[in-house]
């Protein structure tokens, strides 16, 4: 009893009495902090530009939700100053710009943050929603925008942000979530796990009254399951454009095994949630797109990837048995194989990588193994997998790693039958 | 020259603006005029008004509403004789309510005899009371007012073959005050209804008096030194007589005609009056703080005038783009409702006929500081005609009873000066002043009460306003202080409930007295102070130490 209680109240009362304050909004933007004093007054200040210049007569509220900065990050929110009026009376905005700030914890969690925000969305009736990352050092009061505005004008529901991007950048993306997350669930979504999205106010309701938060895929990576609850309620998707994203230079960033374990964790988590939905479908179909559906720079960088090859020899040796309880004999003995190979000559073709996934989410769906172990036994296979990528890829053009994401992403889909096979296999 | 009580009357003034062609039609003609006007002298004073603002009365072509005045020291006969005016006046006087009348300084029409001379010949004596040039080529860039209807401040006269100045009408010359004998002129029109005894004068188009090269003609130093002048000869030989100016200007600017206590005694806030319909519309008290938070200090003699709507188009000049776009899409979205940089609408249209938002707006208008202005009408929700030309949609007869013309006129309907309104919502079978007389919860009823709290206390003619800036935006709260005597006035700008918690800390102590019902509320302690309002509600608190 207690402890319904306890998640019954999960908004403290101060944070009431600010909605109680700002009342119904048209539009909300969120941002989850922690540590963020340095970068976060830009945000807000961005993020008020975009109301001034593209929703000067909507009602609308920052929402700050704070994981228990120590170094001044609400109070640098409340005092960042407002911005200048643009005309000669001093006259600004039509309405009272609303900034409200609460720390939902001591400790940062995505998912505490996102269901204090999908709290405030839900209870100020907000139309449109987006989420902002503070971390995001170069985005503008465009990406502002064009996050909202699908929600606001057009109608949709969930909106996946599309990033400019480095050819060698977002390979978790372009190489897992999205063939895996498009062949799946059937919607073409690029971006299913990303910092900045949007919403509408209807799916921030949905997904708050869904008895989630305390699995700990929610609380670790919600992006990506808000997105799939989204496609699996039926809720109108879409994409739009933003810009190249570039960390602040503050962020700590996430290591590779921590971001496999909340993204691929995730993934498999809303497999594991919504089998009715994926199960009889599919093929895929594209979701409406606001601006350019893609866009890849290939300047030279320097990558190490002979660092990333012997880790994944490393790895997939440690963890020989624990693959042997995930994977299939043959795909187990076809990785053994591989892994013999001469480092140039190494190939994890497309054909072998999928199945090597569907074969780690149906272990997952079993239980063959702790889950957590399970998830972090791909890290290694992963780190093969990039490490063929950027061996192929090294002098290819964006077009040509953008027609060899189509063929991954079909090989995906030609697959699934076979995800469905294992995933039933008693 | 600080003033006594007695010649402070305008600062606690409920002023009532009319025209007498509208009220009420005495002889059958289908026009109102003063002895018509003289019989609801009862009417206005049981309403709580003690000022009449009279619009332009004099005869005049009338092809500006009287503002093109073509004899300033008569009546039209139309609306009577001049002893038919004294004779309201008086009549007035005796119900204790002051007359303000209209004084158009800047113009006259073009019928005028002073333009007929004017124009008759180079040679005229008065051919320099006007501002007469060769060419349409002076005072290049200053701006046109009559955006709908004129092109250029610059008219050609066939007859003395030059150009006249004219910064409204073309059909009103602008008069030429760099010449003395044109001032002299006024100040005698000024004597002769001043010592036919009315209160004050309501200075029409005031900043545009003196023209000078290179300028925007507007707000000159020279036309302060008039306006300067005028005070000066009004307090020395009519102590008490108010002057009242139309500056629609932005606060600061019109700051300037207050002078320092020594040009006009009261001037037109007309940025605010748009930031309220825009408050009440957005759910947001910003606009209403914003532009108050950016009005100067005036002197202690001083008074700004507050109105909802008058005669004019609601005026939008005052205000900046995005603001006019707005009002324009939220109280015009019909273009017909547009006209020149406004709205040409009344006050209960624009509220959709919504009785509460109409309260709010009157509760606003009646607890800032100023004295406010009811447009004849506006107490009992009258509506507009949008379909009848320039502003002529806002000027229709009063509407005294469902009967015969509206109880306006014994006339046949055809002759009077104006249609009826008579839609099914805002006709005057629906909407008349005998109807709201029989229901002590009509919108007349309320303004009675309304008008008669008001006058209770001098801190809300008087008192000096602090904004509280509550964390709800919707709810603009603020306490009125004179002396010790303090009034605490809360505003819902939201069409839903509201709950508003106040930091009063520094009234701890005081118990909250709602001047309505005058009813107790529970006294102000440490904590914020926690009150729920309705949609729209508004309360009134008089701050008592018990």
């Amino acid at each position: 009893m207690e402890t319904l209680l306890v998640e019954e109240t999960f908004l403290d009362d101060d944070f009431l009495r600010q909605l109680m304050s700002v009342g119904e909004v048209d539009l909300l933007v969120g941002i989850p902090s922690h540590n963020n004093a340095k970068s976060i007054s830009q945000t807000v200040t961005t993020v008020e530009d975009c109301f001034q210049q593209n929703f000067v007569r909507d009602r609308v509220v920052i929402v700050n939700v704070d994981g228990g900065s120590r170094d001044g990050t609400s109070e640098a929110v409340l005092n960042t100053p407002f911005a200048k009026s643009q005309n000669s009376r001093g006259l600004s905005s039509l309405r009272t710009l609303h900034r409200i700030t609460t720390r939902y914890a001591n400790q940062p969690s995505q998912g505490a943050a996102l269901r204090a925000i999908l709290a405030a969305a839900d209870l100020l009736r907000a139309r449109a929603c987006a989420i902002i990352s503070p971390e995001t050092s170069n985005f503008t009061a465009a990406w502002v925008k064009s996050l909202l505005q699908p929600a606001y004008r057009e109608s949709f529901d969930f909106v996946a942000p599309l990033y400019s991007r480095h050819k060698n950048d977002g390979l978790l993306a372009r190489n897992l979530v999205y063939p895996m997350g498009r062949a799946v669930f059937g919607q073409r979504i690029r971006e299913l796990n990303s910092g900045e999205f949007g919403f509408s106010g209807k799916l921030a309701g949905h997904c708050l009254n869904l008895d989630v938060w305390r699995e700990e895929a929610v609380r670790t990576s919600p992006e990506a399951w808000m997105a799939t609850s989204a496609i699996c309620s039926g809720f109108r998707c879409c994409q739009s454009f933003l810009g190249p994203k570039v960390h602040s230079l503050t962020s700590s960033g996430t290591d590779i095994v921590t971001l496999i374990r909340q993204t691929v964790g995730t993934l498999f988590w809303c497999l594991e949630s919504q089998p009715s939905f994926w199960m009889e479908r599919t093929g895929s179909e594209p979701v409406a797109t606001f601006g350019p559906e893609h866009e890849l720079t290939s300047e030279p960088v320097r990558v190490n990837r002979k660092r990333i090859f012997d880790l994944f020899l490393s790895g997939a040796a440690e963890l020989s048995d624990v693959l042997r309880s995930i994977l299939a004999a043959d795909t187990h003995a076809e990785l053994q194989r591989i892994a013999t190979e001469d480092d140039r000559k190494f190939r994890y073709k497309d054909e072998l990588w999928v199945k090597t996934l569907y074969e780690f989410a149906a272990s997952y769906h079993r239980a063959a193994i702790d889950r957590d172990h399970l998830v972090q036994a791909l890290v290694p296979l992963y780190r093969g997998r990039i490490y063929s990528f950027l061996q192929e890829h090294h002098d290819s053009s964006p077009e040509d790693i953008e027609a060899h994401s189509e063929n991954l992403c079909l090989e995906f889909e030609r697959q699934k039958p076979y995800l469905v096979e294992r995933w039933n296999a008693k | 020259m600080a003033g006594s009580p007695e010649t402070l009357w305008y600062k606690d003034a409920i002023i009532y603006q009319l025209h007498v062609r509208t009220f009420c039609d005495s002889n059958g003609d289908g026009i109102g005029d003063f002895p018509g006007l003289m019989q609801k002298l009862d009417y206005l004073q049981e309403l709580g008004v003690n000022a009449i603002w009279l619009l332009p009365f004099f005869p005049s072509p009338l092809r500006d509403d009287g503002y093109d005045i073509s004899d300033y020291t008569a009546v039209h006969p139309a609306y009577g004789t001049l002893e038919n005016f004294k004779a309201f006046l008086a009549a007035a006087h005796d119900k204790g309510m002051r007359i303000v009348i209209e004084l158009v300084l800047n113009h006259t029409s073009d019928q005028h005899s002073w333009f007929h001379e004017s124009r008759s010949s180079r040679d005229n004596p008065k051919r320099d009371w006007y501002v007469w040039r060769e060419t349409d080529d002076h005072y290049q860039g200053v701006r046109i007012i009559f955006l709908d209807t004129e092109r250029s401040n610059w008219a050609w006269d066939p007859l003395s073959k030059s150009y006249y100045w004219h910064r409204f009408f073309s059909h009103q010359p602008d008069l030429n005050y760099d010449n003395p004998a044109v001032f002299e002129a006024m100040w005698n029109v000024m004597k002769f209804w001043l010592e036919i005894g009315v209160d004050g004068f309501r200075l029409d188009a005031v900043p545009y008096l003196v023209e000078r090269e290179g300028t925007s003609c507007e707000n000159l130093p020279e036309t302060h030194a008039i306006i300067r002048e005028l005070r000066r000869r009004v307090d020395q030989e009519y102590p008490g007589k108010m002057l009242l100016a139309e500056a629609n200007q932005w606060p600061s600017d019109v700051c300037s005609y207050f002078g320092e206590s020594n040009e006009f005694h009261m001037a037109f806030h007309f940025p605010l009056m748009p930031r309220m319909f825009m408050a009440v519309q957005l759910e947001d008290r910003k606009p209403i703080v914003e532009i108050l938070e950016q009005t100067p200090q005036i002197p202690d003699s001083c008074q700004w005038c507050l109105f909802l709507r008058n005669h004019d188009e609601l005026t939008l000049e005052m205000v900046t783009d995005i603001e006019r776009d707005y009002m324009y899409d939220e109280y015009a979205k019909d273009k017909g409702m547009r006209l020149n940089l406004g709205i040409r609408r009344r006050l209960s249209p624009m509220m959709d006929n919504d009785r509460w938002r109409i309260q709010l707006l009157n509760g606003l208008l009646m607890s800032m500081p100023g004295t406010p202005i009811i447009y004849y009408g506006d107490e009992i929700g009258m509506g507009d005609n949008v379909y009848l030309g320039d502003r002529n949609g806002v000027r229709t007869p009063m509407q005294w009873s469902g009967g015969w013309n509206a109880g306006f006129s014994a006339a046949d309907p055809e002759r009077l000066y104006s249609p009826l309104i008579s839609n099914p919502v805002y006709g005057y079978q629906a909407i008349n002043v005998e109807s709201q007389k029989r229901s002590q919860h009509s919108l007349l009823s309320w303004m009675k009460r309304m008008i008669h709290v008001r006058k209770s206390s001098r801190v809300l003619s008087r008192g000096s306003i602090e904004f509280l800036k509550p964390s709800n935006h919707r709810v603009l709260a603020y306490v009125r202080q004179l002396g010790g005597e303090k009034i605490l006035v809360v505003n819902n700008l939201s069409k839903s409930a509201q709950a508003v918690e106040l930091d009063l800390r520094q009234y701890k102590g005081s118990v909250p007295i709602e001047m309505f019902g005058g009813n107790l509320f529970p006294r102000i302690g440490e904590l914020y102070y926690l009150l729920t309002l309705g949609p729209y509600q508004f309360f009134w608190f008089r701050l008592r130490r018990f």
